[in-house]
């Protein structure tokens, strides 16, 4: 059995206080990392988008930078509906992720027979555990979620990000 | 053109699975240790090819090229193949599958294919946050799909709903798969029994899931030989296992292409299940003994449907009926499965492709009687691909 001294140092001192975008639970919105990036501006406008094929008409979910039906590069934002319901839903206690707060509310959510995105499993927030029942309206809701650094020759720009989940319609 | 060779599994090993005080490497080191066991005609020089599955590798053991990493600590000299691969829970089955394209082709002759995760962190919160880099990360994973047991619990509901399974008949998945776990050394609950009363009574996990319907967090490592059939005579005078037919079938990454009417349905795996057993020239009636992937009690009914063991929405009835035990229709999960073994994911297709080759070579702890074929299946990720390994005792014509 080894012996360990008590540290003077714990962890890895050279990061203290730098972004590491491997551990980072958010996509990297920034248009300098990502050609989706329209899809977060249009969540700051309190849109929620896709793209949609001009030469096949599919609307694919995620958003694009080709048509996975066709492979076309010719591609237009959409609007998706921003109500659905629940199908069937789990929440969690323990065991969420670090980063996001219990209860952890999913839902597999149904947006309608003729919707082009029909289901999709969603955060639920803004909701007491117990208080969800299947069968239930939720709608899309945005929020803002923690920034992160860009190096951009000798400046640091910060990128603002949000992100987006469903919430009760009451 | 020359004919086809044909792909054989001569044996391997594993190290111990569960919560190891042990790197990475020292896993892989142990694993190839049971298999030379396993093999004592094997000695390093006589493999031409290696591939290493591994998800974890990259961020829990700061390993992104493993392939060399293993190359050196075994001494092999590959010469045919060395590449790591990923396909997360499928990792070694995927090998298995790369491997007998490259034996049929003359490309290689003997494959050694390891599995092995280091799972387990200093801190166990860094565990559970990895896991949400292997879903889809700036979509499902940023909605908190991390660790899977909330989204097979929404699976478990719906099938519970549409099919009345019932937390009784999940139950004797978890009792069976124990059971058979317990004779076996390298388990993570080797020794370990439980009752049907123990498995109802269990804390609850994720509503309906109780502790044990669910597979742990494991580490581990596992090891294979594939082999031509010419050379796996020079390496083993045990019954030859030939590699039948394999189908590996993938439809979306994230939630919003699933492609089940609901989460109840798995078509993507019907479909891997139906290539499957086209190219083994067998149907499910065929097959003696199956190790399908009990990541959770409600994945193995689902898989026992979908892969056309029983009628769809009669799994729950199957496996109660006692079916997956030693003297039923199709034992399954004979080692002890995810469930009773653990689950280090890229360790898990090659640990069951093993128990696989030992019962058709007679020799394996639960032994099938007369066992001619079997059937191993993984799913990956959340449901996002299915793999499927097929095994018989004489090769497909």
């Amino acid at each position: 059995m080894s012996e360990y001294k008590k540290a003077e140092i714990i962890g890895t001192p050279a990061l203290n206080g730098t972004y590491v975008a491997e551990m980072d639970m958010w996509p990297l919105e920034a248009q300098e990392f990502n050609r989706l990036y329209p899809f977060y501006d249009h969540l700051r406008e309190g849109k929620f988008t896709t793209t949609k094929c001009r030469k096949c008409g599919h609307v694919a979910f995620p958003p694009g930078v080709i048509c996975p039906k066709c492979w076309s590069e010719e591609l237009e934002w959409v609007e998706l509906p921003q109500r659905a319901r629940v199908v069937t839903f789990t929440e969690t206690q323990a065991g969420a992720p670090i980063g996001f707060e219990s209860p952890l509310i999913m839902a597999w959510l149904n947006f309608g027979e003729k919707a082009p995105l029909k289901h999709l499993l969603g955060r639920i927030i803004n909701c007491r555990e117990g208080q969800l029942k299947e069968g239930d309206e939720v709608k899309f809701v945005v929020f803002e979620v923690p920034s992160h650094p860009i190096e951009v020759k000798k400046e640091t720009k910060v990128c603002n990000r949000v992100f987006y989940a469903f919430e009760p319609v009451k | 053109m020359a004919l086809k060779k044909n792909a054989v599994i001569v044996g391997g090993g594993t190290s111990k699975f569960g919560i190891r005080q042990a790197h990475l490497l020292d896993m892989i080191q142990e694993a190839a240790s049971a298999c030379s066991q396993d093999i004592p005609g094997l000695k390093p020089d006589d493999i031409d090819g290696l591939i290493v599955a591994t998800t974890m590798a990259g961020r829990h053991s700061s390993a992104l090229n493993t392939a060399p990493l293993v190359v050196h600590r075994l001494g092999l000299k590959p010469t045919s193949i060395c590449i790591r691969l990923d396909t997360l829970c499928a990792g070694s089955n995927s090998a298995i599958i790369v491997a007998k394209g490259l034996i049929e082709s003359g490309i290689a002759e003997v494959i050694l294919v390891t599995g092995a995760e280091k799972v387990y962190m200093p801190q166990r919160w860094e565990t559970n946050y990895t896991q949400l880099m292997v879903n889809d990360h700036d979509w499902d994973s940023a909605m908190g799909l991390g660790v899977p047991p909330p989204f097979f619990a929404m699976i478990a509901k719906m099938h519970m709903k549409r099919y009345g399974t019932t937390k009784e008949q999940m139950a004797h998945v978890s009792v069976a798969n124990y059971n058979y776990g317990t004779t076996n050394p390298k388990g993570q609950f080797s020794g370990r029994t439980l009752t049907l009363k123990e498995a109802m009574e269990a804390r609850i996990i994720a509503d309906p899931f109780g502790l044990y319907d669910c597979c742990p967090l494991s580490d581990g490592a596992s090891a294979v030989i594939i082999a031509s059939e010419e050379k796996a005579k020079e390496l083993s005078d045990r019954p030859l296992v030939y590699l039948r037919g394999t189908g590996q079938h993938a439809t979306h990454s994230m939630s919003a292409g699933w492609p089940g009417e609901t989460l109840a349905e798995w078509p993507h795996l019907k479909k891997a299940g139906e290539v499957a057993f086209k190219n083994a020239q067998l149907t499910p009636e065929d097959i003696d003994v199956a190790q399908v992937h009990d990541c959770f009690t409600i994945s193995e009914i689902i898989e026992l449907e979908e892969l056309g063991f029983c009628q769809k929405g009669e799994g729950g009835d199957f496996v109660a009926s006692g079916a997956i035990k030693l003297d039923g229709a199709l034992p399954t999960n004979t080692d002890g499965g995810l469930i009773s073994v653990g689950h280090p994911f890229g360790a898990s297709g090659a640990r069951q492709s093993l128990e696989l080759c030992k019962q058709l070579q007679g020799r394996a702890i639960n032994q099938v009687k007369d066992a001619r074929f079997g059937l191993a299946h993984n799913l990956s990720g959340t449901c996002a691909q299915h793999t499927v390994v097929i095994y018989g005792r004489e090769p497909v014509d």
